[in-house]
């Protein structure tokens, strides 16, 4: 018992100041030992993202010799206006909002269900383990090469030919990525697939954590295991847990790669799965339509701190991160 | 309390240092223009001494040969030396744009499209007066349409490339399909779906054509060689007048690209690229440079020109050629090398390494695979029989040069990607009217790319 009063007892001792009058001693101090990181902080996110402010109000084109031309709000206006560009740019985010709707809660609880289960001592759990870890460990673009030939078309297509096989030839061949309904839910199995042992991973760490006397107290009083999952698991993890929520609502948000690597080389109507990243990169680096891609970054960035904001606000008021 | 002034300061710094880099890079935007702007300023030089050459890092094989033919221009003179630099092919054309004018090298390998926004950013210099009559009267019109931008030459061409349907024999006799062996009798698109619907019978699946899908219609495969012979083929064109509303979008094109999505119901994904060599299918719209894999069928491997949309079979030519920078100092030594790597010699011993078909007269003339009468004849004829850029399109003219414009880089990602959805099923009108849009708005932008 005594382990566990001082682990509650733990985060609500106060932290101890050191008095005022030592301050003024080590004025710099401070600022001395911040700097490295502030110049970091500095140097690749303030600097970056400013420029990119400003970019957004010019009219810049990569590898061209004409000068950069002052458009105001003009990248902006076309990006609320412009049918085209509305219509994609919409899109774009529509696809990001249903993949982290869908991809934040599936993907947590699915990382709980693995890591419970592989917490379990059992004979040869350490195999299992690595197995579940294994998709994070293969580069993407490797993988993604299978899934490719998962998801292909015709009864060439490994998911196609299992399902021909289970269902008797009943289901006919599917064109997974090609077809605009199935493309984005494909790309989301195959995310979900590859980076939920990153999220297992560190909801094992925290299951570790959770004091074993508690289990047995719980035992003592007849709960069964359900009941200690539910009582005693779930509050022991649970500032995991909302951190592992909210990286995953950022990783959604970035989601590039899965996107780029899967629909890029097939035959696939690229809006169907376009996330803001992807169109991103398309609009500066391969349209070479710098200016434009800017006002996107800004428009996306503001997006994602306003839910960033939300959630954590949320997550406070339900008394989770302490 | 004591903390608030200190991130205040912070803040001050960081806003300097934001500043000063917004500073800096207004600078180079505005830098750019005045060292492109400022043109070519080659001059002659002694003709003697070290030439630097900057070449994409291809194929082992075509690597090794370009080596072996630096040394025979070596061993054949004493006054050039050459400095080779080979670049990864990714890397490439970003080290030529972000090139200082005085690190341009002397000579410099490109990609056919991307000759237009290297002379309109101010890389290349013409080559008339370097590089000898001789040298370039041998180039192929087809490689020549390619190399000509504002009625200036500013490249030659070792080899080219061409397109074709690949087909198996063993499976288009089994159907009873008769086919054409020259660009005159070429299936129409109507014809096609026949053949098709033939050859689907004889194949287990039913799907007897490979479209190259392995390489994706969004992007420049899709522009190249896949969309692009079918709207040339189909009587229309991307841009008219530089402009690509009216002509992309036009009725020609929205039915050969409707056409041709038509056919995906025959088509094997071809996801593992071992569709045509396994026998999954029985024809395969690809380029030359599939032969060295695809000659594993022997005899039964035939060429057949691809499917006529109206207008006459058509075929995308071009690939990677040569060119001086702008700003070398010693033009005659550069026009020098240039005429040794165009000898009969020189593109003998380049197209033997990868199988490309010779973008000379002579040499392909002499070809033992793209020459008359040889395996590869039918990509000979159809590249000796060039119609230019698309504006230029005959019934009877086969290779096509694609848009040679500095605006290439949004019209291929937009045109691809319009395919790629029509592919998918999208309405063709608003996938291509949407594309059309796109690309004038971004020609609008920069001035039509005009100089």
């Amino acid at each position: 018992m005594t382990t566990q009063t001082q682990q509650l007892q733990a985060p609500a001792a106060p932290v101890r100041r050191p008095p005022k009058s030592g301050l003024t001693g080590h004025r710099f101090a401070g600022p001395l030992f911040a700097s490295p990181a502030l110049l970091g902080l500095a140097i690749f996110l303030v600097a970056p993202f400013v420029l990119a402010v400003v970019l957004s109000f010019y009219r810049v084109q990569l590898n061209s010799p004409r000068p950069a031309r002052f458009v105001g709000f003009e990248q902006y206006t076309r990006l609320f206006t412009d049918p085209d560009l509305a219509a994609a740019f919409g899109q774009a985010l529509l696809n990001n909002f249903t993949f982290a709707l869908i991809v934040v809660p599936v993907q947590t609880l699915l990382a709980l269900a693995l890591a419970v289960l592989v917490n379990r001592q059992l004979r040869g759990m350490v195999v299992f383990r690595t197995f579940i870890f294994m998709p994070l460990v293969f580069p993407l673009a490797l993988t993604a090469v299978i899934w490719r030939l998962i998801y292909s078309r015709g009864d060439q297509g490994l998911l196609n030919a299992l399902l021909g096989l289970f269902s008797g030839g009943t289901i006919t061949s599917h064109d997974w990525l090609g077809d605009p309904a199935t493309a984005l839910g494909a790309i989301i199995v195959m995310s979900i697939w590859q980076s939920v042992s990153f999220q297992m991973i560190i909801v094992l760490a925290a299951l570790q954590s959770v004091p074993a006397e508690l289990y047995e107290a719980a035992s003592l009083d007849r709960a069964s295991k359900w009941a200690q999952f539910i009582n005693v698991t779930v509050p022991g993890i649970r500032n995991t847990l909302i951190f592992v929520a909210l990286i995953t609502t950022i990783f959604s948000f970035r989601l590039f790669d899965q996107v780029y690597l899967l629909s890029r080389s097939g035959s696939v109507d690229r809006n169907s799965t376009e996330t803001v990243m992807t169109q991103i990169i398309n609009t500066g680096f391969d349209n070479n339509n710098v200016g434009q891609a800017a006002a996107m970054t800004v428009i996306f960035m503001l997006i994602i701190t306003v839910i960033a904001i939300i959630q954590r606000a949320a997550a406070r008021q339900r008394g989770g991160i302490q | 309390m004591m903390t608030i002034p200190k991130p205040r300061g912070g803040a001050g710094i960081l806003t300097a240092a934001a500043a000063a880099s917004i500073a800096a890079l207004v600078l180079t935007g505005c830098g750019g223009p005045g060292t492109g702007a400022a043109g070519p300023t080659v001059e002659a030089g002694s003709g003697e001494g070290t030439i630097n050459v900057w070449a994409v890092d291809g194929q082992a094989a075509e690597n090794d040969a370009l080596k072996k033919i630096i040394s025979n221009f070596e061993s054949s003179q004493s006054k050039i030396k050459v400095n080779l630099k080979l670049f990864p092919s990714d890397q490439y054309t970003k080290a030529v744009n972000s090139a200082a004018p005085g690190d341009l090298p002397d000579v410099l390998d490109f990609d056919g499209p991307t000759l237009a926004s290297f002379v309109y950013n101010g890389k290349m210099a013409p080559l008339k007066g370097s590089v000898s009559e001789e040298t370039l009267s041998n180039q192929t019109d087809s490689i020549k349409a390619q190399n000509t931008v504002d009625d200036s030459v500013y490249g030659v061409g070792m080899m080219n490339a061409g397109l074709g349907l690949w087909g198996n024999k063993k499976l288009l006799d089994a159907a009873g399909v008769a086919y054409p062996t020259t660009p005159d009798k070429a299936w129409t698109a109507d014809e096609f779906t026949g053949v098709l619907d033939k050859l689907a019978t004889v194949i287990p699946g039913g799907k007897p054509l490979d479209l190259s899908e392995q390489y994706g219609f969004a992007g420049e495969w899709g522009t190249c060689c896949s969309a692009g012979p079918v709207i040339w083929s189909g009587g229309g064109t991307m841009l008219k007048d530089n402009k690509a509303s009216g002509a992309l979008d036009s009725q020609a094109n929205i039915k050969s690209l409707t056409k041709f999505a038509s056919w995906k119901k025959y088509t094997d994904p071809n996801a593992d690229g071992l569709a045509f060599t396994s026998g999954r299918v029985a024809l395969s719209w690809v380029g030359h440079w599939t032969y060295p894999t695809y000659k594993a069928l022997g005899e039964d491997l035939v060429s057949i020109p691809l499917p006529n949309f109206g207008k006459g079979t058509k075929t995308t030519s071009g690939t990677f050629a040569w060119g001086m920078g702008a700003t070398t100092k010693n033009g005659a030594a550069a026009g020098k090398f240039l005429d040794f790597l165009m000898t009969d010699d020189s593109v003998g011993t380049y197209t033997d390494a990868n199988g490309a078909p010779p973008a000379t007269k002579t040499a392909l003339a002499a070809s033992g695979l793209y020459g008359p009468g040889k395996k590869l004849e039918l990509l000979g004829e159809q590249l000796s029989r060039a119609c230019g850029q698309e504006d230029k399109i005959t019934d009877s003219c086969v290779s096509v040069t694609r848009p040679v414009t500095a605006g290439y880089p949004i019209l291929t990602d937009q045109v691809g990607k319009a395919e790629a959805a029509i592919y998918a099923g999208k309405d063709a009108k608003e996938a291509l009217s949407a594309a059309a849009r796109a690309i004038d708005q971004n020609f609008a932008d920069n001035d039509g790319y005009k100089k």
